[in-house]
Parts: structure tokens; C-alpha cells; sequence
């Protein structure tokens, strides 16, 4: 569903990601790993065209996100690593309209599809409830409403696990599992959490904006984390 | 901090005047505003007083809320009053004018956003900022961006307290200027974060500034009525 031809990127004049080649399949659910500042969110951004490659391509169902960006974000959400910060409106009610807006349905269909949205992730008692007062657990799960609602056929995720508490942990990502196994939506998985590798089938590794492994989870094996910088 | 940012926040009641549409309310609001300016001292600012009060009172606004709400502005009315005591006594009707109008002014928009969500407002605003469009304003954009601003001034004060904590556990001194300045500093660091993750995902889903969508309701019987009582209540004080 997702292919990276050969992708170069850089901020300013650093190189951050180097020569990536990569194919993220339907219904497949993909781990990125890689230690901090590797350049996980950069190479994640690239697949719904919030970045687009300085050199090489990144196709979404065969279509370059160069040519098409609409292409790419409609299929493909986004759950950012600072989720608090893609809250646009003061309720979570308001935030899921927002795309929904953007898809362009009619009222009483947005209002429909965001109700039976914050039921399925369990928060419609929060709806009307203010963002700032919600506990970071109910803001990842707002985030994730507001995304999820819109019907994505893929879902990146950028470390989703890392500030919450253990028990928030495994309910997110209980959720996610439950969406990439019952939905069929494609995940991606961007962590730096060893132990979240349990849901996936697919790890790519990044090391310093360079993918060191890409294959099936099965064939990862502890040299190539620590030479990830990800297990010592 | 957030207990202190509620002023004039929404209500969920059912009342007569929640149910009118934001935008003639936004448009009472005004003409409410403007009457208020050409009454005289007397008999004519009790009749309004008493509209107004009428309005509070079918908005089922209590009066409990309506003056822990107004409890931001007593000082400053304290301070008025005093200012008038002492450097123009002669002019101490003059001056309850304005103090009430004031007051009006205020109860009058507290009326406005107790009984409307601030997802109907903006959607108001939108509407409003439509003519814009010849200037290259796009109303999109107005709404989003308030809508932003909601969100997130907040959000700004949380972090500047966060940072303001941070600092003095380390012993910071906010007398002086240097320390002031690193706060202040951060703030604008971290909303300068925010706002590029923001604007990231506003994209991501699909935001369009051209996009037209026509999210105002048609106007109800309930607005008509309103009409009528409103106009019959201008004519009748004007
Ligand atoms: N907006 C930016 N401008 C300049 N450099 C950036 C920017 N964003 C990221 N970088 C740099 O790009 C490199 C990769 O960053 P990226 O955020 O992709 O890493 P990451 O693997 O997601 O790290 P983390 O685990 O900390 O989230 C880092 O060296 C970072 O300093
Ligand atoms: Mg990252």
C-alpha cells in the first residue's frame, strides 16, 4: 500500500534520512524502531505527504505523495508523537468534526459517524468535556478519535506508548491491535518500546536516518538492537 | 488556572434563548449595545435594566453564576467609582452612566455565551467574516484560528505556570529581569512547537482555507419571535 523508492531528506543542510527503501503492505502491521533522533517521525511523516522526499519517492497505492497529497492523507491518519498539540477545537466532539468537515459530509452525517466513533474507543461520556481538563490517556484516545473517524485505510502512530502509564499502555494498545485485526486497517507503529513488538508482524530499524533492518519480526534478533542502540 | 479561565463558559440548559440561532444573538448583542448608548439617566435605564435582567432570567442563568462571573470586574468598578469620588464629584451621574453601561454591556454578553457553545459561535464568526473575502480574508481561516486560540491560550497559561514552577524548585528569582525573560522565553518556544505540530495536523486532516461549508442551521420561528420582541423593545426605549 505504502512503497519508498531510494528517499532522502533533509532539514537545513543535515541529511536525516538516507537512501530509504521500503514497502509497507495492506492490512500489515508494521513496528518502525529506532533510537531517538534516528529519524522516525521524519520517515513517518513522509507517508501521508506532511513531508515530501528531497530525493526519491514515496508512493501511497502506486500514486506519489509528490503528485497527490490528498491521495495520501486521506488514506493514510496520523496520530502524532505530540497528540496534545493535534487537538484543534476545545472539545473532542468539535476536534472529530473537524476532519470530517474536511471530507466534506453533510452535518447530520458527521454527527452520526463522531458519535459512533467516540463509542467505539469508549469516550462518549468525554465529548462535551474541555480537551485541557481530560488526563493524557483520554487526550491520546481524543487524538485517536479524531483521525480514526475519518475512515483512514492505514493509521501511523508515533510512539504512542511512551507517556503513558503502564495500564494506559496496554489499553491503547489493545485498541490499535483490535484496529488493525478486526478493522483491517494497516498500521504503522513508530516506538522505541522492545516490548509494544509483540503486536507487530513487521519491523523496519532505523539507525541514524538509515534503515538497518527490514523483514519479518520473526528474523530480528538481538545484534541488530544493539547496534540500533536499542538494547544493551 | 483553568478554575480561573471559565468566565462566561457554556451552559447545557434548554431555555428560549439557547435555542436561537448564534448569529442573531451575535446581532442582539450589538444592537443591545448600541441602545444602551443613547439612554438617558432615569426612568429609561430601569426599563432596560430590567430587559436585561429579563433576558438572565429566561436564559436560566442563576444569579449566583452571573456574579461569580462578573467578580473579575468588581475592582475594576470599585476603582471607578472611587476615581469619580474623589477627582469629579459633579460629574458622578455622568459617571453611573457609564459604570452601567458597562455593567450591562458585560451581563448582556455573558447572556451571549452562557447560552451558546463556542462551536456555534465560531461557526458565527465564520458566517460574519464571509464579506472578509474581498480583502482576501478567508473565513475559514478566521474560524480556525479562533477556534485555536480557544484551544490553546490555555494551554499557554498551563505552561508558562509549568515552566515558572520548574524554575523556581531551582530557586529562580522573578524579580529579576533575566529570569523573567527565560519564562517568557520557553513560553514562546513551546507555543512556537505546538503551532508547527498543529499546523502539521490540521493538514494531515485534509484542512482546505477554500473549502465552503454552509454549517449555519435556517433561522426558526423562535428567531423571528425574538426578532419582533427585540424590535418592538428598540422602538419602545429609542
Ligand atoms: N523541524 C526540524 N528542523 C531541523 N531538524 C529537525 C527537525 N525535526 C527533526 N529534526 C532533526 O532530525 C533528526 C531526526 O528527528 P526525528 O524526529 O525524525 O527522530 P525520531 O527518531 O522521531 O526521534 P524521537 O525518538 O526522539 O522522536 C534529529 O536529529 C532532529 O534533530
Ligand atoms: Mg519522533
Amino acid at each position: 500500500m505504502i512503497q519508498a523508492k531510494n528517499v532522502y531528506f533533509k532539514y537545513e543542510d543535515e541529511l536525516i534520512l538516507k537512501n530509504i527503501s521500503l514497502e509497507i503492505y495492506e492490512g500489515s502491521f508494521t513496528a518502525i524502531i529506532g533510537a531517538n533522533g534516528s529519524g522516525k517521525t521524519t520517515l513517518a511523516k513522509h507517508f501521508n505527504a506532511i513531508l515530501l522526499p528531497a530525493k526519491g519517492d514515496v508512493l501511497v497505492d502506486g500514486i506519489s505523495t509528490r503528485k497527490d497529497e490528498l491521495n495520501a492523507r486521506k488514506n493514510i491518519g496520523f496520530v502524532f508523537q505530540n497528540f496534545e498539540d493535534q487537538i484543534v477545537y476545545s472539545t473532542i466532539e468539535e476536534d472529530v468534526a473537524f476532519g470530517l468537515e474536511n471530507l466534506g459530509l453533510e452535518q447530520d452525517k458527521i454527527k452520526r459517524r463522531a458519535a459512533d466513533t467516540l463509542k467505539r474507543l469508549s469516550i462518549s461520556h468525554l465529548a462535551k468535556r474541555n480537551v485541557n481538563t481530560l488526563s493524557l490517556g483520554q487526550k491520546q484516545l481524543a487524538a485517536l478519535s479524531g483521525v480514526l473517524a475519518m475512515k483512514p485505510r492505514c493509521i501511523v502512530f508515533d510512539e504512542p506508548t511512551t507517556m503513558l502509564d503502564s495500564r494506559n499502555k496496554k489499553s491503547i494498545m489493545g485498541i490499535i491491535k483490535e484496529l488493525n485485526k478486526k478493522d483491517k486497517i494497516t498500521v504503522i507503529l513508530v516506538t522505541n518500546v522492545l516490548d509494544d513488538l509483540k503486536y507487530v508482524n513487521n519491523v523496519v530499524v532505523l539507525k541514524e536516518g538509515r534503515t538497518i533492518f527490514n523483514d519479518k519480526k520473526s528474523k530480528l534478533n538481538n545484534k541488530i538492537l544493539k547496534v540500533a542502540g536499542l538494547y544493551d | 488556572m483553568i478554575k480561573r479561565l471559565t468566565i462566561g463558559q457554556y451552559r447545557e440548559r434548554y431555555s428560549f434563548i439557547h435555542g436561537l440561532d448564534a448569529r442573531i444573538k451575535i446581532f442582539y448583542v450589538v444592537v443591545l449595545g448600541f441602545l444602551s448608548f443613547r439612554l438617558k439617566f432615569g426612568l429609561e435605564m430601569l426599563i432596560f435594566s430590567l430587559f436585561v435582567f429579563g433576558l438572565v432570567y429566561s436564559a436560566k442563568m442563576r444569579l449566583g453564576e452571573l456574579s461569580k462571573n462578573l467578580r473579575p470586574f468588581y475592582s475594576v468598578f470599585i476603582f471607578l467609582v472611587v476615581m469619580y469620588l474623589i477627582f469629579s464629584r459633579s460629574q458622578i451621574e455622568k459617571g453611573m452612566i457609564y459604570l452601567w453601561r458597562f455593567l450591562m454591556l458585560i451581563i448582556i454578553s455573558l447572556a451571549l455565551t452562557f447560552t451558546t457553545t463556542i462551536m456555534d459561535l465560531i461557526a458565527a464568526v465564520e458566517f460574519f467574516s464571509k464579506p472578509l473575502k474581498v480583502f482576501g480574508v478567508k473565513s475559514r481561516n478566521v474560524a480556525l484560528m479562533v477556534s485555536a486560540a480557544v484551544r490553546f491560550i490555555p494551554v499557554m497559561f498551563i505552561n508558562f505556570e509549568r515552566s515558572r514552577e520548574a524554575m523556581s524548585s531551582r530557586l529562580a528569582d522573578f524579580r529579576r529581569i533575566r529570569h523573567i525573560k527565560v519564562v517568557v522565553l520557553l513560553m514562546l518556544q513551546k507555543m512556537l512547537k505546538s503551532a508547527s505540530c498543529l499546523s502539521d495536523a490540521v493538514y494531515a486532516r485534509l484542512y482546505d482555507e477554500n473549502m465552503e461549508i454552509n454549517k449555519m442551521p435556517k433561522l426558526k420561528i423562535n428567531d423571528y419571535i425574538s426578532m419582533v420582541a427585540v424590535a418592538a423593545f428598540a422602538v419602545i426605549i429609542y
